[in-house]
């Protein structure tokens, strides 16, 4: 049985939760694309915002292989994105004080390999110790790198930030040119003129079939997307992987009681350790991936918001589950971007002689604080474990073959097809 | 009053666990004096005495989650006195704690398989470079796992959430993973504390069966029913310090325990 084949069957298998979580994102899925059938959604704006979902999905995943896998509490995913960002940016950029007009590639490896170090040197003094000073620590770790990203001139640019940072296929054979070398492409959904599907009456009715024109700045989106798509697979692959594995199995041990792993002869130090760089370098690696796209970096980069938004997305998604991250930061993204349309509402009631205008404008930002404190308050309250939270065993692929029964969670090892 | 303490047997045969002379303060106070005994291989040894007596402290101090502030601890000969408690583990000791621990998130084998020491699956490179090692090994841990369940006939536990089952039930969990991980001696921490009468006698008889089948045990237990049936040699710790050592009867009747025991001076 699989999707292609069964899609029906597959879903009646499927967790409330999960079946809830599909349909929201089908329903979503067809929101957006009615958006771009009726134009009021740009294609290059989509791929941005696909680009962004992905972004934040990198770091909630690597937050989730920090905290969710082993319950340490980093608080600076800002850092280390910035870390990765800045790393990349300072080796490949015309700007940069430092080296600058290296390969892309160059810039991957020098950004993952710095965070390793930073990762490492934070946690020598403070994994040997109790979970609170890692936090303490890390809260640290992300005003210094912010302050010296700031202040460091002759290292960072300071406040002018890092310009001209190249796309990250520069100098590679097609890729490099692939934006502008594609044709302009027009795409006109409904064949023969535009559809008026309903009378665009109360807004409800609307029109599809404008015409869709692909330029260069598409093109270029598009590449993007495909980039982070490969670091997302990759990423989600091993952590997924790992997660399920001995190894993984010592981290949540961990977790749940850390003098226990110790007692079995397990060196939790170290298991700690490699938890957390690897976290980092996810986090890292979605800083790598923002540098290419935005071609410009500065220290507003490293505000500690992000990390902010990251929390909510590990906590939303379920935290120790690795599909949660994935949702959780697409989740955060919808709203944080979402909101910005707030902006353009306008209410107007013609009450006779006054009219009254009810605007949002300016409204955008408070109202996106407003909505995640009251989400992750109805979270805290009604499902505290979050939308996705892991399944309830996790043993290594193919040992397994019989399903634990029990009426809660789904597991569904017995086909060896499931997530985590 | 310490010369009421006549202290331990020193200079057994062959000896799996050696304490000499260990110490450890906090602050002002000083919950290990100057104790010594040893654990001779293939017994099952009681550690007794009265509550706050240092019994946890000195598991502790031997399991290196505590560092003691004096003494030598040797496990096989090898002087671990200081060291981690993994390397400790290393030379083949075991400890289980005074409260059970759950495990959340996982079911009871899933909890039972962190027990065995040294998978390939717990290096992440191998999870990679080596994926058949690591799902041979997992198959093999899942089946010792499955078997050592079914010895202590809970087997119908092996997939129900690790935090819905007993405490006494726990106990016997912690029991069974503590043997997947294969040591030569098992330091358990009050095992029978908190549980019914009937799963006290199932431990008693697993306990008695894995030491036949050569496990060295040291157990800490306030249940002297349960002690005095299973161990011999008794080590009794009174204020930090060996009071004395000797076979169960012995023990017992000994006018130095009993005042310990009542709260005297010994
Ligand atoms: N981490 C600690 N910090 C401070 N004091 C401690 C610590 N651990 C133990 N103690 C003290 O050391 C003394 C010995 O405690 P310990 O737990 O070893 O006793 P015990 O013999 O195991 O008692 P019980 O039978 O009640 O478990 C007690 O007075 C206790 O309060
Ligand atoms: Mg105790």
């Amino acid at each position: 049985m699989s999707w292609l084949t069964d899609p029906a069957g597959e879903f009646a298998d499927l967790t409330r939760a999960e079946q809830g979580v599909t349909l929201f994102v089908v329903a979503f899925a067809i929101y957006l694309l009615f958006g771009l059938l009726r134009g009021t959604l740009d294609p290059t704006y989509f791929m941005f915002l696909l680009g962004l979902a992905s972004m934040y999905a990198l770091l909630s995943l690597g937050l989730n292989s920090q905290w969710g896998f082993t319950g340490l509490i980093n608080f600076s995913v800002a850092a280390f994105f910035g870390i990765g960002a800045y790393g990349t940016a300072l080796m490949t950029a015309s700007s940069s004080p430092i080296a600058g007009g290296f390969n892309p590639i160059v810039g991957l490896v020098v950004a993952l390999v710095v965070a390793a170090v930073i990762a490492v040197a934070i946690g020598i003094p403070t994994l040997r110790l109790r979970a609170d000073y890692l936090a303490i620590a890390s809260l640290g770790l992300a005003e210094v790198i912010r302050r010296i990203v700031l202040n460091e001139q002759g290292l960072t640019n300071g406040s002018a930030g890092v310009r001209g940072i190249p796309s990250f296929f520069e100098g590679w054979p097609v890729l490099a040119t692939f934006p502008q070398s594609m044709p302009e492409t027009t795409i006109d959904p409904v064949p023969g003129g535009s559809v008026t599907v309903a009378e665009p009456v109360f807004g409800i009715g609307f029109t599809v079939g404008q015409e869709i024109v692909l330029r260069t700045p598409f093109w270029r989106a598009l590449l993007n997307v495909s980039l982070v798509f490969v670091f997302l697979g990759v990423s989600y692959g091993v952590l997924r992987r790992v997660h399920r594995s001995p190894w993984g199995r010592v981290l949540r041990t961990i977790r749940a009681d850390e003098d226990l792993a110790r007692a079995l002869g397990k060196d939790t130090y170290s298991f700690k350790m490699q938890s957390f760089v690897l976290g980092s370098l996810v986090m890292a690696l979605a800083g790598v991936f923002y540098a290419h796209l935005n071609l410009y970096v500065s220290p507003g980069d490293l505000d500690p918001i992000t990390t902010f938004y990251v929390w909510v997305a590990v906590i939303l998604g379920g935290s120790g589950s690795n599909r949660g991250a994935l949702f959780g930061g697409f989740v955060v993204v919808a709203i944080r971007e979402g909101t910005r349309f707030l902006n353009q509402i306008s209410l107007s009631l013609d009450l006779g002689a006054t009219e009254v205008v009810f605007s949002f404008e300016g409204l955008g930002g408070p109202m996106r604080l407003l909505l995640i404190g009251l989400i992750i308050v109805v979270l805290m309250r009604f499902r505290p474990e979050g939308l996705l939270p892991p399944q309830r065993e996790l043993i290594w692929p193919g040992t397994v073959d019989e399903v634990p029964e029990g009426p809660d969670v789904g597991v569904r090892e017995a086909r060896g097809g499931s997530d985590e | 009053m310490r010369d009421r303490h006549e202290g331990a047997n020193m200079g057994k045969e062959n000896v799996v666990l050696r304490v000499e002379n260990l110490e450890k303060r906090f602050g002002g106070l000083v919950a290990t004096d100057d104790a010594s005994f040893e654990v001779e291989r293939g017994t099952i040894t009681g550690l007794i005495g009265p509550n706050g007596a240092g019994k946890s402290t000195i598991f502790n101090l031997i399991s290196g989650f505590y560092e003691p502030d004096g003494g030598r601890v040797e496990v096989n000969g090898i002087d671990v006195t200081g060291r981690k408690p993994y390397e400790v583990a290393d030379a083949g000791l075991i400890r289980t704690f005074q409260t059970p621990r759950k495990l959340e998130g996982m079911t009871v084998r899933e909890a039972m398989l962190v027990g065995p020491r040294e998978q390939p699956g717990e290096s992440f490179v191998k999870l990679f470079t080596d994926p058949e090692g690591v799902a041979s090994a997992e198959s093999a841990n899942l089946a010792e796992a499955q078997r050592i369940l079914e010895e202590f006939e809970i087997d119908h536990l092996a997939t129900q959430p690790a935090t819905d089952i007993s405490g006494g039930q726990m106990k016997l969990v912690e029991l069974a993973r503590a043997m997947l991980a294969d040591p030569e001696i098992l330091l358990l921490d009050e095992p029978v504390a908190g549980v019914n009468p009937t799963l006290r006698n199932d431990l008693a008889e697993q306990i008695r069966r894995l030491n036949e089948q050569g496990t060295t045990f040291c157990i800490i237990e306030h249940d002297m029913e349960f002690v005095m049936k299973l161990a011999d040699p008794v080590v009794v710790l009174n204020q930090g310090n060996v009071l004395m050592e000797g076979p169960p009867e012995a023990v017992q009747s000994d006018e130095r325990v009993i005042d310990a025991y009542l709260g005297g001076d010994a």
